[in-house]
């Protein structure tokens, strides 16, 4: 387990990320509403439901089967439950479009949930997209398809 | 510092942005309040320049140089929410048309608008004595018309 954290919106947003954190994609897709308002900005997801959060964690957990997500902060603000993470892992397979080229990755996140009942109803996720490029040896974001193999 | 207060602190802040008021920005953080801006990554050959520091230094020279490349920067709060401890989450769009360079960015004359989310704490003081931004930059860049990733 990542936390200690049991009672409130934290223990919900900490049940999340202990599944994420052990790939179990169903169990914390399961702790979100259905109709979860869902916003990943890096990615252009305004408007997703709890399909597209199980498709957003599905890919990163499938593209990095080596991923290690380390919880730096949780922080309460009512029912607000702020997560500020970090993924690390070795791509494996394509993701966000770009090449697999088993380079490494470590990313920070800063993801922002709202919690009514226990149940999240609303996901905001936050990361750089040109961190992930970089990393990846991205070198244009119009051709995401086409990587360099100086960096590592 | 209970939530209402350190809210309004980190509002006024915002304010103080909007109005390029940095000297105001900066007297609201204490004297050594520390820096994050997470996705703040310039790659040279030999070093990489990180936005990471003290507010008195790196804040407070990114902040001068974001506003003399965007000069109608702006800032727009979606949400604000606090607890006792100090601690104040915001969701806030900040926007701006560039007329020099910022970074490895040429001016174009482009606008770009992206979200970004900010953690704050303020100290019992009231001073905020640490701010840590997140942001995606290849959003920022794609609408500066700028395509190479570094």
């Amino acid at each position: 387990m990542l936390t200690t954290l049991t009672a409130g919106p934290a223990a919900t947003t900490t049940a999340f990320l202990d599944a994420f954190a052990e790939h179990d994609v169903a169990a914390a897709v399961a702790l979100a509403d259905p109709q979860v308002a869902l916003v990943v900005h890096p990615l252009g997801v305004r408007a997703g439901d709890r399909a597209a959060l199980q498709t957003v964690l599905t890919e990163l957990t499938t593209a990095f089967p080596d991923l290690l997500l380390t919880v730096r902060r949780v922080i309460v603000t009512g029912d607000v439950v702020t997560a500020l993470f970090t993924i690390e892992g070795t791509q494996a397979a394509a993701y966000a479009g770009v090449v697999n080229q088993e380079k490494h990755v470590d990313l920070s996140h800063a993801w922002r949930f709202v919690i009514e009942d226990g149940v999240i109803t609303a996901v905001s996720a936050y990361w750089c997209q040109q961190q992930l490029y970089r990393r990846l040896a991205v070198k244009r974001f119009d051709q995401v398809a086409i990587v360099g193999g100086e960096q590592s | 510092m209970s939530a209402s207060p350190a809210c309004a602190v980190v509002t006024e802040f915002f304010d103080r942005y909007r109005a390029h008021d940095i000297d105001g920005m900066t007297d609201l953080f204490s004297i050594n309040a520390d820096f994050s801006y997470v996705p703040f990554e310039l790659w040279g050959k030999q070093r990489v320049l990180r936005g990471d520091g003290k507010v008195g230094t790196v804040g407070k020279a990114i902040w001068t140089g974001f506003i003399a490349s965007f000069p109608n920067l702006t800032n727009t709060v979606h949400s604000i929410t606090g607890n006792d401890d100090g601690d104040v989450v915001v969701e806030a769009d900040i926007a701006g048309t560039q007329q020099l360079a910022w970074g490895f960015i040429a001016p174009t004359g482009q606008q770009f608008s992206e979200p970004h989310l900010f953690v704050f704490h303020v100290d019992d003081g009231g001073l905020i004595d640490a701010v840590t931004g997140y942001w995606d930059n290849a959003g920022i860049s794609r609408q500066l018309a700028h395509n190479e990733v570094d």
